[in-house]
């Protein structure tokens, strides 16, 4: 690319590459394929980064992604629900002349939908009046009829609209489809730019790009505005469908990021009209839902009755004023395809102003004319269905053979009124980085209106997502694409603005975390179960592995072969390989089959899936920091490829010991002690009790004598050097059993876990439902009373019939108020009632 | 004709339903040929809230919040009704049935009937069994009388056949089933016609007068269908028993398919298994 006489552009290496296409809209390069004048500070930006800068800034942004963990969820992925998310590392390039015909265009067409929305579900004046064609509207499954008449706050049905915009090749910008309902990717724009401001810093400085904050304060502030106006502290609530949604990350990403609380449908209840999000201690009244829920599955009852994401008596709480939904149930009507092609005239209508925004330009086959019109150009047209219809994408004519274009064609004329034809739009390009070189890749970009009491805000950027490769019509994440950052570049530096709290919060102080739903501290509960379980697991193979390989990894000395039964006992090691010999190379063939991506069920692999799936349910409850060390946890575990040697076990299990004991540093040190916390702990607790139990029980049963793996024991548990310290001496059973049982200042001793778990439990709400839980705390406490007063020097001696009755007696006293305690918290405090729907 | 109605449904419950709420349809509509005098519905044990509002089809619908542990769930719609004989289809009712067809020339509160609704998705095979009675220039109440009386001798009325959620494809292959689906059935034939019908909800008379026939569907609730006639308005027709309905005919709702006007629909929370029980009593009073 020679300098060019418009920009006076010094840009050159990285981007003499770049090949402009013909007959493509560039946004970055204009007519004679010099670069636009107010791109140049981008690309001179990146062009002075150079190839290996970028690809180094490339890697972190990559890092940062997957350590925020970054995740789009595909359907039917087999690699799995989460995928990772893509950013390029150009963002589009618009300029700030021309954003502010967009923003105007983006707030008219807000303006437009929303007053077509309040006519629908009011008078329905526009098809009373022949403006819209009656199937449009009474053929619609969008139209929510038990909606109908029903008054939101303000008039306002379009919290957050999202409009996906493409350039023609004519330069102007054209409204593909607007998303009406639950519009989502505005948290994957927010995350584009934090990442991509990071990585560019210095392009991003002369850009003079302006902050998203401000928008997101704007919406956040609208949302809380709807709260009705005596509720003096608005509770908010964002409700998802779940981990397995595909924009799961989002909705957690958003609520974290604008204060919300994150909920599913099971949380919430109605009644007495009113929604409340059902917490452990109380049942909390919620005010604004912001629902990331299809219409049709927000409400069982009036709704859809297959579907229980949502929640019963939703539609009559909000007909009686008492919350409000965000966007308004029912407002996904106006993501009809078929009313596109009506909207130029309903602007005139309805605002008496020309529309500013043109979508595509569309035909509704149910008027004779355009019928006409779309048989005679089916070829070049694209056809969609007329009415919202998940099943059937749109169809490209031009993709489609002579036959299947005869079949199209009679089926238009069979039901005309159920199809629009719509031009294409020649998607522009923009350049992305591959990694090596820019390439044009087509970008469509997804902006956002927001309304912020009386007046509508527009997001200074969007969310741009850019076509997998050349061939592929549809840009979409499901497809494969990747996405942009969207950069307005401006003349002029941009406000400064970041996300405070409004002026006046009052300060709260909660004592308990009282916010927290009942499914959470479910989930907590079972994270701190199924963490302790890991780290027992990593501990049992790494003293195994030590012992088998400290001297003579040929012979099977004794230790090694009782180790490797407790093992196998406690279901850390496939009973298959126990009978083969300890040699170096089928001990790292097991461990290899241990850690492989497909090996056998373990006892480490099913707590790790655990932790995943419960963690991804509960994120917007943790930290960024306990986030990244769960990632990295699972990376540790799954990383390695191909034959693993010992050293590298040893390495790995010390590396797992070591992400564990970061994840119990964080929840020590960085979680508010509030109910989340302590059912986390609580958690943990009882599973280090149960292990502990089960781990002295089982080393009785498989070593004789069992001194062989008393130093096993004792680094399993992590209190070999307290041990050192005390005795000074070689293990023996007595002194062991008083440390691993009865002593009550060893974190991991049997008695310890018993103390937490009392003062925990002391610290519960109480009321009715909890008597089930007050009797096994009682349990409890008379359990670690017997341990209190257990002699184990008496429990621990060795008669000559290898005969420990009285000690596993006392082991199995302990098992029965542990496992009593773990029903007794679910029957209290978590809802697991199953809901039903009767026609 | 004055009737007594008394429509009573049970609910029991092998688990505590801890929390459930309901929409009930069990109030009778007033209508040109209908005038419901009295209705009350007593909810055992007390709802923790009731509502009553219009819906979108203009039925009374009662919204209700059961709170607070039980096993059981009864509830009770009594309601007096006058009904009077419909008056008699119009000479315009003679008019081609094709004439019906164009939807541009329909009142605005019909065309909500024309198309296709959750419970109505005409297959193919539901066209093909309409045809037959359209022949070209046939006028509408005779082409939909027969179609009502092939639908009364092809179809066996059997109440094990199908349930609420039994789609008309099943139907067709049947061969059987009841009021409920006899009417989608006719509804889906004369949509696929292109005419607007709907689905009426309702009570027929449980002892008829001496010298009468006792009419299938007494003692629980029954649905027919309605055509439009431009013209001549709405005209009822019952395919169950292959009678256009009269005085002993009792409007409840109306709506495009029975997913609009369910008597009693509810989400529960807990609960296990529940069993169903509905009786119905349509009591005639003397004048």
């Amino acid at each position: 690319m020679n300098p060019t006489a418009s920009g006076g552009s010094t840009v050159t290496s990285l981007l003499e590459e770049y090949r402009v296409r013909d007959g493509v809209f560039d946004e970055a390069f204009g007519a004679g394929r010099g670069l636009r004048p107010f791109c140049e500070p981008l690309f001179s930006s990146l062009d002075r980064l150079g190839r290996h800068e970028l690809a180094s800034r490339r890697e972190n942004a990559r890092r940062a992604i997957r350590d925020n963990g970054v995740t789009y969820n595909v359907y039917g992925d087999p690699a799995g629900s989460d995928r990772p998310w893509t950013l390029d590392m150009v963002p589009l390039p618009i300029a700030a002349a021309e954003w502010i015909r967009i923003e105007a265009g983006l707030v008219q067409r807000a303006r437009l939908l929303n007053t077509i929305l309040g006519d629908l579900y009011g008078p329905m004046r526009l098809v009373g009046e022949g403006v819209l064609p009656p199937s449009l509207i009474h053929a619609n499954p969008a139209f929510l009829r038990p909606c109908h008449g029903i008054d939101v706050p303000g008039g306002v049905r379009l919290h957050l609209l999202a409009v996906d915009l493409a350039r023609s090749p004519d330069g102007q910008w054209r409204v593909l489809s607007d998303r009406t309902q639950a519009p989502s990717g505005a948290g994957y724009a927010l995350e584009n730019r934090i990442v991509l401001s990071r990585s560019l810093p210095e392009a991003f400085r002369e850009c003079q790009v302006p902050q998203l904050s401000a928008f997101f304060r704007a919406h956040r502030d609208g949302l809380a505005m709807l709260a009705p106006p005596l509720s003096r502290d608005p509770r908010v609530v964002v409700l998802t469908p779940g981990p397995l949604n595909e924009t799961y990350f989002e909705h957690a990403y958003l609520a974290r990021y604008l204060g919300f609380t994150l909920v599913e449908g099971g949380d919430l209840t109605c009644r007495d009209g009113r929604v409340f999000i059902k917490t452990l201690d109380r049942l909390q009244p919620v005010d604004v839902i912001l629902r990331r829920l299809d219409d049709s599955y927000c409400d069982p009852l009036e709704l859809r009755a297959e579907s229980t994401l949502g929640v019963a008596g939703l539609v009559e709480a909000v007909r009686a004023g008492h919350v409000t939904v965000a966007n308004a149930l029912g407002s996904g009507l106006t993501e009809t395809p078929g009313i596109a092609a009506f909207l130029p005239d309903l602007c005139r209508r309805l605002l008496g102003e020309e529309l500013l925004l043109q979508p595509a330009r569309s035909w509704w086959c149910g008027h004779p004319d355009d019928l006409t019109y779309v048989l005679e150009h089916a070829q070049d047209l694209v056809i969609k269905r007329a009415l919202p219809h998940a099943a059937a994408p749109p169809i490209f004519g031009r993709l489609l053979t002579r036959e299947q274009l005869r079949a199209l064609r009679s089926a238009l004329r069979a039901r005309p009124e159920e199809f629009v034809g719509q031009r294409e739009v020649a998607l522009s390009v923009a350049p992305s980085w591959s990694g090596q070189a820019f390439h044009p890749r087509q970008a469509v970009l997804r902006a956002y209106v927001a309304v912020a009491g009386d007046s509508w805000v527009v997001m200074p950027g969007g969310l741009t997502r850019t076509g997998a490769d050349d061939g592929e019509p549809i840009v979409s994440m499901q497809r494969g694409g990747g996405s942009k950052d969207t950069w307005i570049i401006g003349d002029e530096p941009p406000q400064a603005a970041s996300l405070l709290p409004p002026a006046q919060v009052r300060v709260r102080r909660e004592q308990h975390g009282t916010d927290l739903p009942s499914r959470v501290a479910d989930n907590l509960f079972w994270l701190g179960r199924q963490v302790e379980r890991a780290e027992q697991t990593v501990r049992l193979l790494r003293s195994f592995v030590t012992a088998a390989t400290r001297e003579d990894t040929a012979a099977r000395t004794p230790e090694v072969a009782a180790l490797e039964r407790l093992l196998v006992a406690l279901g850390a090691w496939p009973a298959s390989a126990a009978d083969d010999d300890v040699s170096l190379p089928s001990l790292e063939h097991t461990l290899t089959e241990l850690f492989s991506p497909d090996g056998p069920e373990s006892t480490l692999r099913a707590p790790l899936a655990d932790i995943r799936r419960i963690a991804m349910s509960v994120r917007d409850r943790l930290s960024l920091d306990t986030w990244r060390i769960l990632s990295q946890l699972q990376a540790d575990f799954t990383l390695r490829r191909g034959r693993l040697q010992v050293d590298d076990v040893l390495q790995h299990l010390n590396q797992l010991v070591t992400d564990l004991a970061a994840f119990a540093g964080m929840e020590m040190e960085n979680m508010t002690r509030g109910y989340g916390w302590r059912f986390l702990d609580m958690g943990r607790r009882l599973e280090r009790a149960l292990e502990t139990a089960r781990l002295v029980r089982s080393a009785l049963a498989v070593a004789n004598p069992v001194t062989t793996v008393l130093a096993s024991l004792l680094e399993i548990a992590d209190s070999s050097m307290t041990y050192r310290r005390r005795y000074f001496a070689e293990p023996q059973l007595p002194p062991v059993l008083d440390l691993l049982l009865g002593d009550t200042t060893n974190t991991r001793a049997l008695a310890f876990q018993l103390n937490a778990l009392t003062d925990h439990l002391a610290q519960l709400p109480h009321d009715d439902a909890s008597a089930q839980v007050n009797h096994q705390a009682a349990r409890l406490a008379a359990a670690a009373q017997l341990l209190d007063r257990a002699d184990f020097a008496e429990l621990g001696l060795t008669g000559e019939d290898q005969d420990y009755g009285p000690l596993l007696h006392l082991l199995d006293q302990m098992d029965e108020p542990l496992l009593g305690l773990s029903d007794a918290l679910a029957a209290s405090y978590f809802s697991h009632a199953e809901v039903r729907v009767s026609q | 004709m004055r009737y007594d109605v008394t429509h009573t449904t049970r609910y029991r419950y092998t688990d505590a339903v801890l929390l459930s709420h309901h929409v009930a349809r069990l109030s009778p509509l007033t209508l040109p040929h209908q005038t419901c005098l009295s209705q009350e519905i007593e909810i055992d044990p007390a709802p923790a809230i009731t509502r009553r509002h219009r819906d979108f089809y203009g039925n009374e619908m009662t919204f209700f919040i059961m709170e607070g542990a039980h096993h059981e769930l009864r509830v009770t719609a009594r309601s007096r009704v006058e009904v009077h004989r419909p008056a008699m289809p119009g000479p315009l009712a003679d008019a081609p049935w094709e004439s019906a067809r164009d939807h541009e020339q329909l009142p605005l509160d019909v065309i909500e009937y024309a198309f296709d609704s959750p419970a109505i998705r005409p297959t193919e095979e539901v066209a093909h069994y309409a045809r037959p009675s359209f022949t070209p220039g046939r006028p509408l109440l005779e082409a939909v009388l027969e179609l009502v009386e092939r639908i009364h001798a092809d179809f066996r009325f059997d109440p094990q056949a199908t349930t609420v959620a039994t789609p008309l494809a099943d139907v067709m292959r049947l061969r059987r089933g009841v009021c409920q689906d006899f009417s989608q059935l006719g509804i889906g034939c004369l949509r696929t016609m292109g005419l607007a019908a709907r689905y009426v909800s309702g009570y027929i008379e449980t002892l008829p007068p001496p010298g009468q026939p006792r009419l299938v569907g007494a003692d629980a609730s029954h649905a027919w269908l309605s055509v439009y006639c431009p013209g001549a308005g709405w005209i009822d027709l019952d395919p169950t028993n292959n009678v256009v309905p009269g005085e002993m005919h009792i409007t409840l709702a109306r709506g495009r398919d029975y997913g609009d006007v369910s008597p009693l629909r509810g989400v529960m929370l807990g609960g296990g298994e529940h069993q169903l029980s509905v009786a119905v009593d349509v009591l005639r009073l003397d004048a």
